[in-house]
């Protein structure tokens, strides 16, 4: 199949999958308890107003015509209304992608590298102490969940030597990048081990590989070897991780937003929820799923670059 | 050290709530009494340490369990039908599940059904389960295929016969991914409980623990380290644990 074949097979798959996770969504926002008209009603439920609320929200509409008109909205970018404060959800998701995006970055920009040099390092080493202990560093670490991380390094590096600052309350993310510090570390901690180990496995197998025999053999330098041939056969695997990492982060990291009060899509998804926005919650869905589709078939054509032989997913 | 690593939080989550006063003393919220302090509303937090690790250790294992119990059949009965169709109709949904964040449908199923132990046991386990299935389908497809499994059907084999063979064939496979199972229910369970899903506010659970003294974390940060740590090192021991049981059964 060709490369051009494939992605376009694949957007048309993905269209289909946002467009089921878009139905799902709405079936369960429908299943969600508490009627958002009686909540807006406040302290006075009286049914009149409560009923003059539903009809000015379009609540009193069947189901059905109400998905029609949410899902014809949806390729005009309009999310439909926010049932708290009137405003368009588009504002909301505009709001929350802006700190998202100030993590995500430059996580993914830190990622590829220091993995790159864990796994390349731990493989050259094969069995050798270095190795050893690089190993059992990011198995161990691998599974910490970030909200424990995060407080223990606040603890220590927040609190106790003050160097660095607890949280991002009232502070402008950008203007202060010393905020952003602790929550990188933490959001690099999982990722890095996972996509380290793929390096390293993916290193070990290539370098003993036929074709890095072959490459020695005809007497090109060690560093050529490596680094022209042996690593990016390495790294087609790592793409894929690195694709679910980024899915991950541009999902809002809903638990390192709320430890370190960031004002990301994480935070916009639990105050939604909280507060029965459905239409927040169904936006924030969407945008979510065409993330999963764009990153993840992002990475199937780099990987497809990458080592042209591997099996991609159809 | 490795084994350590995961006993010391164990047997303090398993036996800690039997060495806790039926009674307790209430201070004021984050002072030095006790060995540990008090948390945010005065209780000791040595005595919620004490308490807290139950819930979050058992809730991770029956969720997990339950991840394996719906997912072996559902993966094997994808893996040795004999119309494609069923295949795909059961394994396809999946699909669509990884597209959605687990947090979020914790988040959206939780609300939903509101709190409750169940509530986050049978969450945990939907959202591990897909996993589960695709692995053992993999697995199945394998011994599906096998001579042996043809050549039972032939002679008339009964399907529970049949379905034990498959069975035991794919255990191995199945051990060998248990550990990563239940580091992920671990994690999910402990995040979840962290953003409130599923506990009540002022429960003894390590998560809980570390969400709610979080604003004493410059008065009495023991409260907040002492169980963010245990679950540090619980999730970093099994995982250790658990790989290097697999490095020695599959050199």
């Amino acid at each position: 199949m060709t490369l051009r074949a494939y992605a376009s097979r694949r957007l048309l798959l993905g269209l289909v999958q946002v467009l089921a996770v878009a139905t799902a969504v709405f079936l369960l926002v429908q299943a969600l308890p508490g009627d958002a008209a009686v909540a807006l009603a406040g302290d006075q439920p009286d049914p009149a107003r409560i009923a003059a609320i539903r009809t000015a929200m379009g609540l009193d509409r069947p189901a059905p015509a109400r998905y029609a008109d949410w899902l014809l909205g949806l390729p005009r970018l309009d999310f439909g209304v926010s049932l708290v404060s009137g405003r368009p959800v588009a504002e909301f998701l505009a709001a929350g992608v802006g700190p998202t995006l100030l993590l995500a970055v430059p996580t993914l920009v830190l990622l590829l590298p220091i993995s790159v040099l864990v796994g390349v390092t731990a493989a050259l080493n094969e069995g050798g102490r270095l190795d050893r202990v690089l190993t059992s560093l990011t198995t161990g670490l691998h599974s910490i969940p970030e909200f424990a991380l995060a407080v223990v390094l606040v603890a220590v590096f927040g609190v106790q030597l003050g160097w660095l600052p607890p949280t991002a309350v009232g502070v402008d993310l950008a203007a202060n990048p010393a905020v952003l510090v602790l929550p990188l570390v933490v959001l690099l901690a999982r990722p890095v081990c996972t996509i380290s180990r793929l390096v390293r496995a993916g290193m070990v197998d290539a370098l003993s590989s036929d074709y890095v025999r072959h490459a020695r053999r005809l007497g090109l330098t060690e560093t050529r070897v490596r680094y022209r041939h042996a690593l990016p056969n390495a790294l087609a695997p790592a793409v894929q991780q690195v694709a679910r990492t980024a899915d991950w982060l541009l999902g809002g990291v809903i638990v390192v937003e709320a430890v370190f009060v960031v004002p990301g899509l994480g935070t916009t998804l639990v105050d939604a929820v909280a507060a029965r926005d459905l239409p927040v919650v169904q936006g924030l869905a969407v945008v979510f799923a065409v993330t999963t589709v764009v990153v993840n078939l992002a990475a199937d054509v780099i990987a497809f670059r990458l080592a042209p032989r591997t099996e991609v997913a159809t | 050290m490795r084994l350590l690593l995961v006993l010391a939080p164990l047997a303090l989550a398993l036996l800690g709530p039997l060495f806790v006063p039926e009674r307790q003393q209430r201070h004021a919220p984050f002072t030095d009494s006790g060995p540990l302090g008090t948390d945010f509303v005065g209780r000791d937090v040595w005595y919620q340490v004490l308490s807290g690790g139950r819930t979050v250790v058992l809730v991770a294992v029956v969720a997990a369990a339950l991840a394996y119990a719906i997912g072996v059949p559902y993966g094997v009965a994808a893996a040795t039908t004999r119309r494609r169709w069923v295949d795909e109709v059961l394994m396809r949904p999946l699909d669509l599940l990884l597209a959605v964040p687990s947090l979020l449908v914790l988040i959206l199923v939780a609300t939903i059904a509101g709190p409750g132990l169940v509530v986050l046991i049978v969450v945990v386990a939907l959202v591990g389960f897909p996993d589960v299935a695709r692995i053992s389908r993999a697995a199945a497809l394998e011994v599906a295929g096998r001579p042996a499994l043809e050549a039972m059907r032939l002679q008339g084999e009964s399907l529970r016969r049949r379905t034990g063979y498959i069975g035991r064939s794919i255990s191995r496979s199945l051990a060998a991914d248990l550990g990563t199972r239940l580091t992920a229910s671990l994690y999910l369970v402990a995040s979840a409980s962290f953003l409130g899903v599923g506990v009540p506010p002022d429960a003894a659970d390590w998560a809980v623990m570390v969400d709610r003294n979080r604003v004493g974390l410059f008065l009495q940060p023991w409260a907040v380290v002492v169980p963010a740590a245990l679950i540090v090192c619980l999730s970093v021991g099994v995982n250790l644990v658990f790989d290097r049981a697999l490095k020695e059964v599959r050199p």
